[in-house]
Parts: C-alpha cells; structure tokens; sequence
C-alpha cells in the first residue's frame, strides 16, 4: 500500500486541526484542577464520546477488525456483552459516588473510602499500567506502519508521540477531550465506507452469510458448548468472565474511561455520559468488526483478496483491516482511513497519558513527596508527568520491540491485578461494613488467585508453570475462568475480612456509599434527561441487536 | 474557542472538499467513486456541525 500526495494533506490538516485544539484549550488551564481534571466543565455530548473514544485505540480498531475475520460476529460480544451493561451500571449506579465524593481519581476515591495502603497499591498498578498500555500501543502501530506503509518505525512513533504530548502538555485533559470528539468522528467517517464496501461486494448481508459458516455470523446460537465455536468459549464463561468480571473491572473502575464521566460538568451529565456513550458502542461492531468477517467472506470469492499469511503459516488476521482498505480505498479516501488508524492510536495514547498524570500528580507525587506546595507547583508536575508519561511510553516501545516476551509477560501481570478489581468496588460502594483491611487483602488475595490460575491451568501452550490441573480450548477461556476466580477469591476474602475488622463510622461514609449519601432526585427532569429511562432504551435497543444476530 | 462543532465542522468540510476533488480515482475491488460519496458525506456532516454551531450562538 502506497499513500499519494492528497492522503498526506489530509493526514498533515489532521495533524494542524489537533494541535489548533490543544493551543486554543490552553488559555483554559490555569490550575491543576484545569489541566488534570478539566474542572469539571465539559459538556455531556463531548464527554459522551470521548468515554469511548479513549477506549478506541489503534489495538482496539485493528484487533477488533482481525478477531471478526478469525472469530466472526461473535466478537460483537466484547461490546454488547463486554461492554454496554457495565456502561449502564456504572452511570446509574456507581456514578453517584465518584462524581458526589468530589475525588479527583478513582485510587482517590479508595483512599476516602478505605485507606491510604489501598489508594497507594491501585494508584501506582495503574500508573505503571497505563505507560506499560500507551507503549505497547505505540509499539504496535509502528509496527504496523512499517509493514504496511514501509514508514520508518522510529519516525512513526516519535511522530505520533510528539503530536499528542504537544496538545496535551498545551491543554491538558480538556484537549485530550475535546480532540477524543474529533478522533471519534474521524474513526467513524473513515472506517464505516469500508465496512460497506467490503459486505456490498460480498454480496450483502445474505451473500456473506451464504459464503461463510454459521458460527461466522451469529453471536449467542454456537456458545452452548466450548468446542462449537471458533472462541473455545462457554455460554457461563462468556456472561460471568467477559459480560461480569473483565467489562464491569474495566468500565467501572478504570480511571482512564471513568475520568471522561467525572469530568462532566454537573452530576446528572456525569451519569449519563456512559448511557448516552452507549448508543455509539452498540453499533461500533458494525464498523470495526463486520469488515473483519467480510474479508473472510471475500477471500473465498475468487476476487485475488487473500489475508496474508504469517511466517509461521496459517492467515494473518491482524493485517485484515489494511489489506481492505487496500483493495477498497483509492487515494482520498484512504488518507482519511490512515488518519483514521492514527487518530485511534492518539485517542487511546492521550487517554493513557491524561489518566497517568492526574494519578502521577494527586495520587502518588502530592500524596507521598510533597504534599501542601502550592497549587501552581502542582500544576507544573502535571506537565512534567505529561512529558514523563510520553517518554517512557516511548522508551516501552522500544523495549516492547526488543524483547516481545517481556511484555506479555508484563500484560499477564497486570491483567492478574485488574480482575479482582470490581469486587472491591462493588462491595466498598454498595456494602458499609466494608473495610480497608477487608479491601487491601481481598485485592491481593484475588491477584493471587488469577496468577494461580493461570499457573495451574493451560491453553494453546500458555500457562501451566506450576501444574497443569485443566486445559483450556482456548487462551480466550482461560482469561476468562482466571478473571471468574480471581474476583471471586477477592469478593470472599474482602467480605470474611471485613466482618473481621473494624468499619469506619457511618457519618466518615457520607457521599462514598450507598445507604450512607443522598443521591440527587432527577424527577424534576424530564425523562429523556434521567439515567433510569434512558438506560432502559439502551438496554432494549440492545436486546433487540442481540435476537436479530442470534 | 467556545464549541468544538467548529473545528471539528471545518476539518469535515475541508476533508470533504478535497476527496470531492477527486472523484475519479479508483481502487481494485470497486468500481464505485468512493472518494466522491464519501466526500459529499463528510462535507453534510462538517455542514451540520458548523450549522449546530453558529445556530446555538
């Protein structure tokens, strides 16, 4: 694939257009509430869609696009099971106490609700985490660029990395927002022609169905049983693991998606900034995934379209989305898909770098080395962690390219960390005896859990290293069986702890839990403004998305 | 910069009119003028934002 003169204008307007944004949002910072949280200020409909436009990175469109050619629409789950629910959750129930609770972060809001040892062990994983995720997204895109484009891998990271530490050292979070927005249409308008492109030439939705098999184009029918499905995965483990633990621990207590609601400008936009991100999640499949599945449809059509094969043999599935694009897209329009492919990775990276320094800043820095400078000193720190958070996202980049292994095993690790996570918050929201002691050991003890798991059970060769007691049909199911039991052991330990230890008096529970706050009545509004309804229509919009492609 | 629906209606519009420019390039797979349809399309989207804007001030 090779780009033209117009495919580098677009690529180059894009580039001015994000960094126009970032310069004009830096009038707007002149505290570090301003450039950490954006003080709370942003309208509904631009927090909306940065909530999923942060989640939308390059990893995110180009793995969702190769797991619906090596999986199908059952892939669609990782958005109408994995996603959408948690989304309606977290905005009518878990919104009320981290936007009422006045944190600025989530491991803040653990610190007012437990302790400092159970802020501290969430705020510095997640910092570590979101470099380790901003780096090997990086790694990933140059990678990508290079094989497809033959741009130097060198100059296609520090590029990208140089134009988002530019907009967000200028404007902070409310840049990184306000050009999410941007991104997000961008992502949208440039990847929904291919998608229509690729199912028309394949004959239209029937065609594409005749051509494939039906486990290709249906998403619940195949799941009775591990073994019928190309995922290796159980209707049990697709609810509890994907749709219970792994999208609940992520929409609900991931800082980097949760900041995008806690900066809302009033609570009631906050609560349903998730619900009204909801509708857009509910047809993201259709645009990064169904092209997936048709390339699989088109490849048998005898058109020359063939995915590429790996070295090792077998379709290289993560190439899906570009050999499309460049079979569909003539010069023009395929700028905009490749601006597209680069405004997913910038959205993804800039959300990691605004979640790392407000964590970094208020978190770890003002909380552990200095605690009352004054405000403008914090403010310079958020800075500095903003080109820290830049630079070792760079430097992980280039480690992740050197020694692959090394981070999978970091990305093993940390997923060990992330799936007990939800118990905590569900038991410390909605339960008051919960205590700190309860909370810290559940963590640790459901961390524990997962790693054992994972050491005890096998799946296409991984794992295993201290027993092999179960193998699983696929690394898919051993995820989700390993997030089941880690958020389990956590839920148990941090309930037999809590009535072990002493609670924290009721009124120190004000505004953190529920039972002990008064959440604000919505019936003055009218009822298109209320979280309930509105996530009622959500949730039967995607009933009937779900029994059409059964 | 008091709403985004400029900027991101300008870019759009200015997307737009460069893929209208070029209607006739074709890619292997299709026959159709993609540029021309897409750019038509981003030029009403880019339209109604700045629209959006201007009517709310």
């Amino acid at each position: 694939m090779s780009l033209g003169r117009i495919d580098y204008v677009i690529l180059s307007v894009y580039f001015a257009f994000v960094l126009g944004i970032g310069a004009l949002m830096r009038r707007r910072v002149h505290t570090s509430e301003d450039f950490l949280t954006s003080h709370r200020s942003v309208p509904l409909w631009i927090t909306s869609l940065a909530f999923i436009a942060a989640n939308l990175g390059a990893q995110e469109v180009v793995g969702m696009c190769a797991s619906g050619a090596k999986y199908g629409l059952m892939t669609a789950h990782f958005y109408w099971v994995g996603a959408v629910p948690a989304m309606l959750f977290v905005g009518v129930f878990m919104m009320p106490f981290y936007y009422g609770s006045r944190a600025r972060s989530v491991p803040e809001y653990l610190k007012l609700r437990f302790d400092e040892k159970t802020r501290a062990l969430n705020a510095a994983t997640f910092a570590v985490m979101t470099v380790f995720s901003s780096g090997i997204s990086m790694y990933a895109l140059g990678k990508l660029f290079e094989l497809v484009l033959g741009w130097s891998f060198t100059a296609s990271v520090l590029l990208s990395a140089a134009i988002v530490l530019v907009y967000t050292f200028l404007g902070g979070l409310t840049s990184a927002i306000y050009n999410e927005v941007l991104q997000f249409f961008l992502i949208v308008l440039g990847f929904a022609p291919l998608a229509i492109l690729a199912v028309n030439k394949a004959g239209g939705w029937t065609g594409l169905s005749s051509r494939l098999p039906a486990v290709m184009t249906q998403t619940w029918r195949h799941l009775g049983d591990a073994s019928q499905n190309p995922m290796g995965v159980e209707v049990f483990g697709m609810v509890a693991g994907l749709g219970f633990v792994l999208s609940f621990g992520y929409w609900c207590t991931d800082f980097l998606v949760v900041q995008r609601a806690m900066a809302a400008d009033s609570m009631s936009a906050a609560r349903r900034t998730p619900l009204i991100a909801a509708f857009p999640k509910m047809i993201m499949p259709f645009i990064v995934i169904v092209p997936g599945v048709a390339a699989m449809a088109l490849s048998q059509m005898g058109l020359g379209y063939a995915l590429p094969a790996k070295p090792g043999g077998g379709p290289d599935y993560d190439l899906a989305l570009t050999t499309l694009m460049a079979q569909f897209y003539p010069s023009g329009i395929l700028g905009v898909g490749i601006t597209a492919l680069m405004a997913s990775f910038m959205s993804g990276m800039a959300g990691n770098v605004t979640a790392f320094n407000t964590v970094f800043t208020y978190d770890l820095y003002q909380s552990y080395v200095h605690r009352n400078a004054p405000d403008r000193h914090y403010l310079w720190v958020g800075r500095f962690a903003t080109v820290g958070g830049v630079g070792l996202s760079i430097a992980t980049a280039y480690l992740a390219s050197l020694f692959n292994n090394i981070m999978d095993l970091l990305q093993l690790v940390f997923s060990f960390e992330n799936a007990p996570l939800f118990a905590t918050f569900l038991l410390g929201m909605f339960w008051k005896r919960t205590t700190g002691h309860g909370a810290f050991t559940g963590l640790l003890a459901g961390t524990a859990a997962a790693a054992a798991t994972h050491g005890l059970t096998v799946a296409e060769g991984k794992g295993g290293w201290i027993g092999v007691v179960h193998t699983f049909p696929s690394t898919m199911a051993q995820n989700f069986w390993m997030a089941i039991f880690a958020w389990s052991v956590c839920f148990t330990v941090t309930i037999l702890l809590s009535l072990a230890s002493r609670p924290k008096p009721e009124e120190e529970l004000r505004g953190l839990v529920y039972g002990c706050t008064d959440i604000p009545g919505d019936h003055s509004e009218p009822w298109y403004r209320r979280p309930g309804p509105l996530a009622l229509i959500v949730g039967v919009a995607l009933a009937i998305l779900n029994a059409i492609f059964w | 910069m008091n709403d985004l629906r400029i900027p991101i209606g300008a870019f759009f519009l200015i997307a737009g009119a460069l893929l209208v420019a070029m209607p006739s390039a074709r890619a292997p797979l299709t026959q159709a003028p993609v540029n021309l349809y897409a750019g038509l399309v981003m030029l009403v989207f880019g339209g109604v934002m700045v629209w959006l804007a201007r009517r709310r001030s």
